[in-house]
């Protein structure tokens, strides 16, 4: 058996008695044997058979195994690995929300730590088997008896190791002798040659060389620095046979890559660019040149604006006007001209839905626009009065809804600058959707009208009854 | 000694001719027929790797290995071209690679069923089988394992799967996902029944090292057995050990089918989200891997002469499994289209119609025909001990079973909720010539281990014979008989 290798190096020289085998053709005789030897105070005994023979741990007075206990603590670890491992990957570590699903230990870590639980008492058990049993173990005394072959074949065999305390070499084969073997050996120390041979060293040894180059490149590829691009054996995304906006291509008789849209077709969000539902201006009145220079460079192009008619509302560049009062509105706000709409859309003003939108209107103003413009839309809301009276120099005055120049502002422009905003007032198309801001626009147009009204506006038959109300009430 | 509990059996009598399928009251039937010595089963079984393989074995393995070689080739051929060259296209991206891994899965469980479960319920006829069905576990999730490794797209990435502290990456993977309990519940069961396999092995590899005459043989097999000699205090640490590990197999066996059932049983799509998936799935496992079992099993003692220790009984007690689960599987039809029913639910009401009226009503009776009908065949027991019927009834079984997730994965994403989405799903070339090379590679596993590892459980088959031998031996003196 070549693969044998030395238990102790100093016992080459003379052949070593390791105890005595007996061999049965039986495995009851086994046991018989077995009990009389166990009977007679020896516990350095062993047996050798091809199956587990039932009865032959009372029979040698083998004592359990501890294995099922080191199972069930890697079971336990495994249980706790998993659900630590879970809770830290996908709890703590790389949080990210996937189909709202929560965070930490859940229903969803339940597999896994099964499986792992299995996994880690699987293979502690297999190991443990092995540490437990102290194998692998090539050399072994007990192979140099060519009749030992037999004991994985039909073979029984007793032995009785010379480490026994009481052993004593003639009374132990004597004992053996009684139990009516078919063989009685002494166990010798293995004689042959303990070392492997030097070509399967040497060739091993080659191999493992061999397989270490590659790891050996990666490793060196990964600390060192270079300005070379790197390999690429799979390109992964890297390089994609694909064209990007702005390159040239053959598959298209105009050598386009990026496509124009196709005829008659209406892209994701067009639809809303072309409604002055979403606009507050009809786009299809605005001719070539001023859809360019009134939508595009408004800002920067609006006081040279050629297309601009009204000399009153040239656009000039907001400045800082820190002693102008609340109402004065002495700045005027760049102004644009575009084809408004003058009237609100029907869906808003339609009978039935006009007393509704006009609530929502008032809720909406007074939700988002009263902070600045104040309730009755003078300029003067609370967040201007606690500006003003820092009197920090730099606040510009939230414009009056009543003066002129606002009044005179078709709907749809009223319209336009809640959803894009003006001068500091940011846009508000996030905070309300266009029907929220038409009647928003609704309860401006009504305030102003409010506050601008005479007793001819009012309906015959409530004069009477605001009469009573002024009388009561002042205004504002 | 080693007397067979054989009173009735006059000593000429052929064992071959021996019936041991009748139930004979007050009588336990054998195991193992022909008057076996624990040498006669030794040589039974050592015959096998010893004697020079039959011409057949060549024929097949040059075969089944050329098979593999071109799977292989075809695996390559993916990694350059990428998953295109499947069928797989919207709205049926899970397609073949999908079934032909829940249907490789699903053949595996049969072996650690029989290992373990068996095991557990002390049912001693699973001593002849154990060790082939185990072996046909770990070359079926062999190949099962293949099919998801080469569908993710990027086949040398597939190790992103697993949880590793990547200093590429920065991110874990998403424990929350049913995909990801697949990696953990198939790796472990893996990995566990390889080392089930290998434990049971131990013992019968040194009695191949000990009856090796060459050097090289005696020296590869005292590696593999890891210097095991039998002794005493060894086998009561393996029997511990031994036992440990089936109660550990067994739940994690029907936990991996149902881990796989929660790959489709947690989507939303109609015909995958039931409750029903989990013991269903289980149940078509179990019933396809007894029916590759049994597939397997028949020529293998015919070609290596193991009538005496796979006997018919052998057999015939898996045709019993196989009717059972069968029944099983075809409660679980039933059921679910019960259910769509009684749900009032439109969508999962209309994928049912749709599986049996639908573009794939081939496909949905080819699986009721083979796995509810033909199983019940299986009731008569003429057909059920007839080598050639239950083996045809088994391959019919395993089509089936493909078909079944065959079924369940196409029709239910080929028409999910949106009509405008729904598409048919069409193999290519390719689909078809994977499928077909992956049973070459289980073939040739198959074959190579025939060749060179134990193939039945030798001490095990003997430790049931001595406890045989004993019983008979306690009756005898009972009856005051010599012996």
């Amino acid at each position: 058996m070549s693969e044998h290798k030395p238990r102790k190096s100093n016992e080459v020289k003379m052949p070593k008695a390791f105890g005595w085998m007996a061999e049965y053709a039986d495995e009851q005789n086994l046991l018989v044997a077995a009990r009389k030897v166990r009977d007679s105070g020896y516990t350095q005994t062993d047996a050798f058979t091809p199956f587990p023979v039932h009865g032959i741990d009372e029979a040698l007075g083998i004592k359990p195994t501890i294995l099922p206990f080191i199972v069930l603590c890697a079971g336990f670890t495994g249980l706790i690995t998993a659900l630590l491992m879970q809770w830290w990957t996908n709890g703590v570590d790389y949080k990210y929300i996937i189909s709202g699903k929560p965070f930490g230990i859940t229903p969803a870590s339940i597999p896994v730590a099964f499986e792992l639980t299995i996994l880690f008492s699987a293979f502690t058990t297999f190991l443990g088997m092995i540490f437990l049993n102290k194998l692998p173990r090539f050399s072994n005394p007990v192979f140099t008896n060519p009749r030992f072959d037999r004991a994985t074949d039909d073979r029984f065999f007793l032995y009785v190791n010379a480490a026994d305390k009481y052993y004593n070499r003639e009374s132990v084969k004597e004992l053996l002798a009684g139990t009516h073997p078919d063989s009685l050996d002494e166990v010798l120390d293995d004689s042959t040659p303990s070392t492997l041979p030097r070509p399967i060293v040497l060739g091993a040894l080659l191999l493992v060389l061999t397989g270490l180059i590659p790891a050996m490149i990666v490793l060196n590829m990964r600390a060192s620095f270079s300005t070379l691009p790197r390999l690429h054996v799979f390109f992964d995304m890297d390089f994609q046979p694909k064209k990007k906006a702005q390159q040239t291509t053959t598959v298209f008789a105009d050598g386009r890559s990026m496509r124009p849209q196709v005829k008659g077709t209406v892209g994701r969000g067009q639809l809303t660019e072309q409604d002055p539902f979403y606009l507050g201006y009809d786009p299809s009145k605005l001719s070539a040149d001023d859809a360019f220079t009134n939508v595009k460079y408004v800002s920067a192009n609006a006081s040279q604006d050629p297309a601009s008619k009204d000399p009153a509302s040239t656009a000039v560049p907001a400045t800082p006007a820190q002693t102008a009062p609340p109402q004065g509105a002495a700045t005027p706000a760049p102004v644009l001209n575009l084809p408004w709409v003058d009237k609100l859309p029907a869906s808003i003003v339609e009978e039935g839905n006009i007393e509704a939108n006009m609530k929502l209107g008032k809720l909406k103003f007074e939700t988002y626009c009263a902070a600045c413009h104040g309730y009755g839309g003078f300029g003067d809301g609370l967040v201007h009065k606690r500006a003003d009276a820092l009197a920090q120099g730099y606040w510009l005055p939230p414009t009056s809804m009543h003066i002129d120049r606002v009044r005179a502002q078709p709907v749809g422009q009223i319209f336009h600058t809640i959803t894009k905003g003006q001068g500091k007032m940011s846009s508000y198309a996030s905070s309300l959707n266009p029907a929220e801001r038409w009647a928003v626009v609704l309860y401006v147009k009504a305030l102003q009208r409010s506050r601008n009204a005479n007793i001819e506006d009012v309906p015959v038959d409530s004069r009477s009854a605001l009469d009573n109300e002024l009388n009561a009430e002042p205004t504002k | 000694m080693n007397r067979v509990n054989m009173a009735t059996v006059a000593s000429n009598f052929n064992p071959r001719e021996i019936d041991n399928t009748a139930d004979i009251p007050g009588r336990r039937a054998q195991l193992v027929t022909g008057n076996q010595t624990y040498s006669s089963i030794t040589n039974m079984v050592c015959r096998v790797a010893e004697d020079p393989q039959p011409l057949l074995w060549y024929v097949l393995f040059g075969f089944s290995s050329l098979t593999a070689v071109m799977f292989l080739s075809l695996i390559g051929y993916l990694i350059l071209n990428g998953v295109g060259i499947w069928g797989n296209m919207n709205p049926v991206f899970w397609a073949w690679p999908i079934v032909n891994f829940v249907f490789w899965v699903g053949i595996a469980h049969a072996g650690t069923l029989i290992s373990a479960i068996l095991f557990l319920f002390r049912q001693n006829w699973r001593t002849s089988i154990n060790r082939a069905s185990e072996a046909m576990t770990i070359f079926a999730v062999v190949c099962a394992g293949i099919y998801p490794g080469i569908h993710v797209g990027r086949a040398w990435l597939a190790f992103w799967l697993l949880p590793y502290p990547s200093l590429n990456l920065w991110m874990w993977p998403q424990f929350r996902s049913p995909l990801l309990w697949d990696v953990f519940a198939v790796g472990t069961y893996a990995s566990t029944s390889l080392v089930f396999w290998y434990m049971g092995m131990i013992p019968d590899i040194a009695t191949y090292r000990d009856r090796s005459k060459s050097p090289l043989r005696r020296m590869v097999y005292g590696l593999l057995c890891l210097g095991w000699t039998g002794s005493s205090r060894h086998w009561l640490v393996y029997e511990k050990a031994y036992t440990l590990l089936a109660a550990l197999a067994a739940p994690l066996v029907l936990s991996v089918h149902t881990v796989v059932s929660f790959d489709f049983a947690v989507s939303q799509v109609a015909g995958w989200h039931t409750t029903i998936f989990p013991p269903y799935f289980v149940a078509g496992a179990i019933f396809s891997g007894f029916a590759m079992v049994v597939t397997l099993l028949v020529p293998s003692r015919a070609i290596y002469k193991l009538e005496n220790l796979i006997t018919l009984r052998h057999l015939e007690n898996m045709n019993k499994i196989i009717l059972a689960t069968g029944t099983l599987v075809g409660l679980a039809y039933a059921t679910e289209a019960y259910i769509a029913w009684y749900s009032m639910n439109q969508y999962e009401g209309f994928t049912f119609l749709n599986r049996q009226f639908g573009p794939y009503w081939w496909a949905y009776w080819t699986m009721v025909s083979c796995n509810v009908i033909s199983p019940q065949l299986f009731w008569f027991k003429k057909l059920r001990t007839s080598l050639f019927w239950m083996v045809v009834i088994c391959v019919f079984v395993n089509i089936g079973m493909w078909f079944e997730r065959f079924v369940i994965t196409v029709t239910s994403l080929s028409r999910d909720f949106l009509p405008s989405s729904w598409g048919y799903f069409r193999p290519t070339m390719y689909d078809g010539l994977m499928l077909f090379g992956s049973f070459g590679i289980f073939m040739s596993l198959y074959l190579l281990f025939c060749r060179f590892l134990p193939i039945i459980a030798m001490s095990e088959v003997k430790g049931i014979l001595s406890i045989a031998n004993h019983e008979a031996h306690a009756h005898d003196e009972s009856h005051g008989q010599a012996h």
